[in-house]
């Protein structure tokens, strides 16, 4: 597929062979509901932008009445054909829906739409480098600390005592967190000004050169996501805690 | 145009219901009039069925050839239940592996079959319903089955099974508190969070819903298949015989279940109840009577209705609410009407509940709403549910990958890459698992499969994508491809703790065989209900304070005596199950009450047209 085509991509109507738009889900010439197609996106499917920034409630009402649209229990008298259609296309709202409400499943599903390798800490053991410098060292430490307390509390410390200590690693911790949701909004909001510039259907960013300012974001986007998880981490720990300090 | 219903299969009692003019309304048995058919099952030596009252009534003479409280073994392993099979009467068989099987005399039925018998049973009274409205086509083909919302995959295919064997066409398997919201939906306020508390015979739900425009989405759902009224019903049976001493024989445990649980009912609107055991033809005396008052009761059942707590806590928290954040809780099933089980849950969501429906009859009305939905394709209102438990598949190792998480919104998919090991590798074997555990071994196995037909390739060559399908009714499907060839695999499945496609098809074949034992069963029943309509009529004449001015006047000498030994001879015989005897017993009881029956009924017309009092009129 010639990486210019993407506005082009269409569906064709399994029923009479005629195209649609990829955001369609009806034929637009026999009605009936479509099969969905091999190389739809969520963001098409919900008639959305590939933008970053999303309206829940908007997503939500969105959701409802698709819903409502293709269901498999409106389709109860309908032929095999349109049976399946139906529970492929609910199927793949229910899919699309889970992703995109959440911010960083969301951002996850533009890398990999967009051809850039996932995030996470397996695929990136060689790339601990793009982390943030002093990160892993502090994250270590921080680490250190909480198991230092929880054997604190398990040996009998005082509850003060364990409380106090526990506060004072939490700081870092939740300054971190903060820092990191802060930066994450800003870069997503890059991503949206980006794609607003760009126009309709753009190339996607696997194929633009290592400079450009989309692939620059999404790489950021997927450095923040890696730092991410190891603060993520830090805070299950301190929930649990604190969860165990006052049941 | 044949029926659809909505049918609550319960695990104490199981009804149908429809909706007419756009009304639901649950539907009466024709003759009885009885709305709730206890799940109970009987088969007697001769392969005579009985479902309901009749079977219920077995229980205390027949304990070993009848079943109640099936559906805590639909889609379970004879391993799963060894721990409470002492607790039951009949016998549990199979072997650590497959499907449970229930034995019955000479025969083992598999928990799809007896829930079968009493769908039968439902559909049967459905039908006699429609016909004597006067429908020209009144068969009931086609119904949406209700089962609790944390059943797993093998307990839902056991109850379609259920379905397809009695021969109904189970348009759709609904979760019973999504049901229920649906139900109180109907005339309720259309914004909202609502709880849904459902807390029946033998299982606990909860369910969370988000209720906008018409669609009721199910935001997270949690419960226990093992956790209902029938723990409670367990522990009361165990303090009375532990105070009884002796090992009780199983007719005598049933009795003294069948009092542990009016005992429970009584307290729900008294503060203190008598618990009675009696023995049928045992005399007159209790063989155990004790005072239950409802604070001591309550500090019994305590930990019973503190286990349902955790499931709500972990829905809440599922849902990111906490349990202020719920507008509205629903109470479904008959454990709701014990207080202690009313505050717990007011206290929780510091919110009074719903009791408004029936909660017997709420979840059924809200099957026959679903059903009405799907027939008619009516768009004004849409479920949209989840699946209670993760999906996922056992990895090297033993480990339980995730490929479809618990409360995501059903139908739902999942795919997973796999690739071979060796050179020429042709197929692989997967083993799909449900449940939130993190090792394969503690969690539920569903089934193994093996993808064949595999082109020979290079080790780690082949890509095989794996398509896990959730549906609408919570049941999973698996299909595969090579990616590289385009090749479609042929999976072949082995449910775990389910029947196979030929099982159910025997099934429901063999189903029409004991249709005519069926009809035997049927004669027997009425020739129980005739004698019994007898046996009440005479007694009561033998009451009737005009007998001992008739005795010695108008009737002959002998003649009560007669009467009384036919009544003696046809209340024995319905303590047994022959019908010709009980035909017999019933015309000779008949015969000799004639007489009787026209003397005092000339006596008080006589007294009534003479306005005085009988001992006047000489």
């Amino acid at each position: 597929m010639p990486a210019d085509s993407r506005s082009l991509v269409l569906q064709s109507c399994r029923h009479c062979g005629a195209g649609a738009p990829a955001e369609a889900h009806f034929c637009p010439q026999c009605e009936r509901i479509l099969s969905v197609a091999r190389h739809g996106d969520y963001f098409t499917f919900f008639g959305l932008p590939r933008k970053l920034t999303i309206d829940l409630g908007d997503l939500e009402r969105r959701f409802r009445d698709l819903s409502r649209r293709f269901h498999p229990d409106y389709f109860y008298n309908a032929s095999p054909a349109e049976r399946l259609a139906s529970l492929e296309r609910s199927s793949y709202l229910n899919d699309a829906y889970r992703v995109l409400r959440q911010p960083i499943d969301r951002v996850e599903y533009l890398l990999k739409l967009e051809g850039l390798a996932p995030a996470g800490r397996q695929q990136a053991g060689a790339d601990a480098s793009r982390l943030e410098p002093g990160l892993l060292e502090e994250v270590f430490e921080l680490n250190e600390e909480l198991d230092a307390i929880h054997r604190a509390r398990a040996a009998g410390a005082p509850a003060d005592e364990v409380s106090r200590r526990l506060e004072a690693a939490a700081r870092p911790i939740e300054a971190r967190a903060a820092q990191q949701e802060e930066r994450l909004a800003a870069l997503m909001a890059r991503w949206d000004e980006l794609m607003e510039e760009a126009g309709p259907a753009p190339r996607p960013v696997a194929e633009e050169g290592g400079s450009s300012a989309r692939r620059q974001t999404l790489e950021a986007l997927r450095t923040l996501l890696d730092e991410r998880s190891y603060v993520e981490n830090l805070l299950q720990l301190l929930a649990r805690e604190r969860g165990e300090l006052h049941p | 145009m044949s029926h659809v219903v909505g049918i609550d299969l319960g695990t104490t009692n199981s009804l149908v219901a429809w909706v007419r003019d756009g009304e639901p309304a649950v539907i009466p048995d024709p003759v009885s009039g009885e709305v709730l058919l206890p799940s109970v099952v009987t088969v007697d030596d001769r392969g005579n069925v009985y479902v309901g009252r009749e079977a219920q009534r077995r229980l205390l003479t027949d304990a070993g050839h009848t079943v109640y409280s099936v559906k805590r073994f639909m889609g379970r392993g004879a391993a799963d239940v060894s721990d409470e099979a002492s607790h039951f009467p009949f016998s549990l068989a199979g072997d650590g592996e497959g499907v449970v099987r229930i034995g019955l005399g000479e025969r083992a039925f598999t928990p799809p079959e007896i829930s079968a018998f009493i769908l039968r049973e439902l559909k049967r009274r459905a039908e006699a319903y429609f016909q004597e409205r006067g429908e020209f086509d009144f068969e009931v083909d086609r119904a949406v089955i209700t089962v609790p919302a944390y059943f797993n995959d093998a307990q839902r295919t056991a109850t379609r099974d259920a379905g397809r064997i009695a021969g109904i066409e189970v348009l759709r398997i609904i979760n019973e508190p999504t049901a229920a919201s649906l139900a109180y939906g109907l005339d309720r306020r259309r914004v909202g969070t609502i709880a849904v508390y459902d807390f029946g015979g033998g299982t606990f739900d909860i369910s969370i819903l988000r209720v906008e425009d018409g669609v009721f989405q199910v935001l997270a759902t949690n419960g226990d298949t093992h956790l209902g009224g029938d723990d409670i019903d367990r522990l009361l049976v165990e303090q009375v015989v532990s105070e009884m001493g002796g090992e009780p024989t199983p007719e005598v445990l049933q009795a003294v279940r069948l009092a542990a649980i009016q005992a429970k009912i009584d307290l729900s609107s008294q503060e203190q109840t008598e618990l009675r055991v009696d023995l049928a033809g045992q005399g007159a005396a209790p063989v155990y009577r004790r005072v239950l008052d409802r604070a001591s009761f309550e500090r019994l059942i305590a930990p019973v209705v503190e286990r349902t707590l955790v499931p709500c806590r972990a829905a809440l928290a599922d849902a990111s609410l906490g349990p202020g954040q719920v507008d509205e809780v629903v109470l479904v099933g008959g454990s709701t009407r014990i207080p202690l089980v009313r505050r717990a849950v007011e206290e929780l969501f510091g919110r009074r509940p719903h009791t408004e429906l029936n909660p017997d009859e709420v979840v059924a009305i809200g099957a026959a709403v679903q059903a009405n939905i799907l027939v008619t394709g009516n768009r004004d209102m849409l479920l949209l549910d989840v699946t209670p438990l993760s999906l996922g598949i056992e990895t090297m190792g033993g480990a339980m990958e995730k490929i479809i998480l618990r409360n995501s919104t059903i139908p739902a998919t999942g795919t997973e890459m796999f690739t071979t090991f060796v050179d020429n590798q042709s197929s692989v074997d997967i083993h799909v698992l449900q449940g939130e555990r993190e090792l394969a071994r503690d969690n539920r196995s569903l089934a193994r499969f093996r993808l064949r037909g595999i082109p020979p390739m290079p080790a780690g060559l082949p890509r095989l994508q794996v398509r896990f399908q959730i549906d609408a009714n919570g049941i999973l499907s698996v299909s595969a491809r090579e990616l590289r060839t385009g090749i479609e695999q042929a999976i072949e499945v082995k449910p775990s703790y389910g029947l196979s496609e030929e099982e159910v098809e025997r099934m429901l074949l063999e189903s029409f065989e004991h249709a005519e034992a069926d009809v035997e069963a049927r004669l027997l029943i009425e020739a129980r209900n005739e004698a019994e309509s007898v046996v009440r009529a005479t007694e009561k004449s033998l009451r009737n304070p005009d007998l001992q001015a008739a005795r010695g006047t108008e009737l002959a000498p002998g003649e009560i005596e007669a009467i009384e030994s036919a009544l003696a001879d046809l209340r024995d015989a319905l303590n047994g199950n022959d019908r010709a005897a009980l035909e017999a017993k019933t015309r000779v009881l008949n015969d000799v009450t004639r007489h009787l029956a026209e003397v005092l009924m000339n006596r008080s017309v006589r007294a009534a047209l003479s306005g005085r009092s009988i001992d006047h009129v000489e």
